[in-house]
């Protein structure tokens, strides 16, 4: 057991955070400003999915809900009930890792294939709901795909900078502390092997159903930040497949169950598609495309993965 | 009375019945010897008292409370402990770390004691050299010692072991067997499924031998291996009479 050096990256981490939390009085870019702040978003969501997934090896193919769920708690909060941005916040973490629950006692029944597909269903059947519930009882409540306008927050970059950089400390960390401890031990245990897991002690389910529960509450929460942050959601926006198959993409690239491993792939899949989408307008999708695959046949267990296993270097 | 009791379990897959009707105690301190052909039931009989399947009928008891249908990771929190015969070690974890899932959970412990108690268990079953090699890299004596590792870390008084020498050579067997008097020396009791017959012989103090998922003899190692059933059992009837045993 590496511990130490698994401190001194703890300290490193800590010290890039407070060093980025005085970023925004040096940067005078906004454009630079902004592409940091979707650089940590993304950072925090891939956190969340590698939380639930990476350690549990449960492939959840539909964490995108918990986003949209939350999207749409701070939108109907502040627009229908006049609740000030913050308590918004806390109620779409809350009310998605609720969701969360309930879902989860169902569906961690399930492995493999059959979750993938358990997730990704229950995240299509909300985006359906949000779309057609309007119509079907005649109310004015999600709006359908006319989608809910927030109002406008008159913020500059520097305030969603300072919403999103503490929940992706906090998923990182979370990270740090599921590595080191009896929770995150039997997370490992339960993806290695779930039968010999549970008859060592280890109660799966409640194991399970934590990481699940945890996941959804951050996820919540970016989705909150995100649709104030841009002020205007729809269902097929909020619940986009899109964004799961992007944090799994980031989280495989970076490395599957590793503490660094979704801020590697998240910020390197968002700077290079920065800086290609700049130059290459109308190739850089496929240029993007063929750097995923050959990083990953080059690095199957993704950067920090493989660098574990060529290395024999155990660290988090 | 404290210890373990089956009292008429059966289990039956479908039409199967893979256990019928078994009753066995299992004494503090006490070793058992559970033997029996290939598909007798022994391996299924260990998984319904460990939770791992729910017996169609009959009841388990431990220290006189009804486990009957309890989860396992509950079981294994009030004391008992079962190695596998397909070994499953959490691959990408260290021994240590292996080991370590059994004494934080299974034993309820906190990080610090539990490390220290992973210590001591590992010292116990002699795998100091392989604690930091990863568990699916270390060759099997090694793994099957990994699973009564792991079993006892939990900090359970009785271990059900199931095969757990099996694949070793000789030498191995002898050093296993040593470690299993220190740990009856520890005051565990134990079930022993095993094949080797210098195993179960020179190691228990009862045996239990099943066939066709029924009980057919109990007593001691020298009694059983006499009983005509028992022979009948191994040997078939036209070589039973031979009295090989």
């Amino acid at each position: 057991m590496n511990s130490r050096i698994d401190r001194i990256i703890l300290v490193i981490f800590l010290g890039i955070t407070a060093a980025l939390a005085f970023l925004p009085n040096f940067v005078e870019s906004e454009y630079l400003l902004r592409l940091i702040t979707v650089v940590i978003f993304w950072i925090g969501i891939a956190g969340c999915w590698n939380m639930m997934s990476g350690y549990t090896g449960y492939i959840d193919f539909g964490p995108v809900v918990y986003f949209g769920i939350g999207s749409y708690v701070v939108a109907i909060a502040m627009t229908k009930y006049g609740i000030p941005f913050f308590p918004s916040l806390l109620l779409s973490g809350i009310m998605s890792s609720l969701v969360a629950f309930l879902v989860g006692i169902p569906t961690l029944r399930l492995r493999g294939a059959y979750f993938a597909i358990a997730t990704f269903a229950f995240a299509e059947a909300m985006k359906q709901i949000t779309l057609e519930f309007d119509r079907t009882f005649s109310v004015s409540f999600f709006q359908g795909s006319d989608g809910i306008t927030l109002p406008i927050s008159g913020h500059d970059n520097s305030f969603f900078f300072y919403c999103v950089l503490p929940v992706t400390f906090l998923v990182v960390l979370a990270h740090y502390f599921i590595e080191h401890s009896k929770f995150g031990y039997g997370l490992k245990a339960i993806k290695e092997a779930e039968t010999a897991a549970e008859i060592s002690g280890v109660n799966t389910t409640a194991n399970k159903l934590g990481a699940y529960v945890s996941s959804a509450f951050f996820l919540g929460l970016f989705g909150a930040i995100e649709a104030y942050w841009i002020t205007y959601i729809t269902p097929s926006d909020v619940f986009n497949v899109q964004k799961t198959v992007q944090m799994v993409i980031m989280t495989l690239l970076g490395g599957m169950g590793t503490f660094l491993g979704p801020v590697v792939g998240a910020t390197f899949l968002t700077l290079i598609s920065e800086a290609l989408g700049a130059r290459f307008v109308e190739y850089y999708l496929i240029m993007i495309g063929g750097i995923i695959i050959v990083a990953i046949l080059i690095m199957p267990n993704g950067i920090i993965g493989s660098l574990k296993i060529r290395k024999k270097f155990r660290f988090i | 009375m404290t210890g373990l009791e089956c009292r008429k379990v059966s289990m039956k897959f479908g039409a199967l019945a893979a256990v019928q009707m078994v009753s066995f105690s299992l004494n503090p301190g006490e070793i058992l010897g559970m033997i029996g052909p290939n598909g007798a039931g022994k391996t299924t009989l260990l998984n319904c008292v460990i939770g791992i399947h729910k017996p169609t009928s009959g009841k388990i008891f431990l220290n006189q409370i009804d486990i009957t249908g309890m989860k396992p990771h509950k079981i294994c929190r009030m004391g008992l402990a079962k190695t596998s015969q397909i070994m499953e070690p959490f691959m990408a974890m260290t021994v240590f770390e292996n080991v370590l899932v059994g004494a934080l959970h299974g034993g309820r412990m906190r990080m610090r004691p539990a490390t220290e108690q992973t210590e001591k268990v590992i010292e116990l079953v002699g795998l100091k050299e392989y604690a930091s090699k990863l568990s699916g890299s270390i060759p099997v004596p090694a793994r099957r010692r990994l699973e009564l590792a792991r079993a006892l870390a939990s900090g359970a008084n009785i271990l059900l072991l199931d095969e757990n020498m099996a694949g070793l050579n000789p030498h191995e067997i002898d050093e296993a067997l040593e470690i299993l008097k220190k740990i009856r020396n520890s005051g565990k009791s134990l079930i022993v499924i095993e094949h080797i017959m210098r195993v179960v012989m020179g190691i228990s103090d009862r045996i239990i031998v099943l066939n066709y998922g029924s009980k057919i003899a109990e007593g001691f190692p020298e009694e059983v291996v006499n009983y005509e059933t028992v022979i009948k059992a191994y040997l078939g009837d036209k070589l039973s009479s031979l009295k090989v045993a």
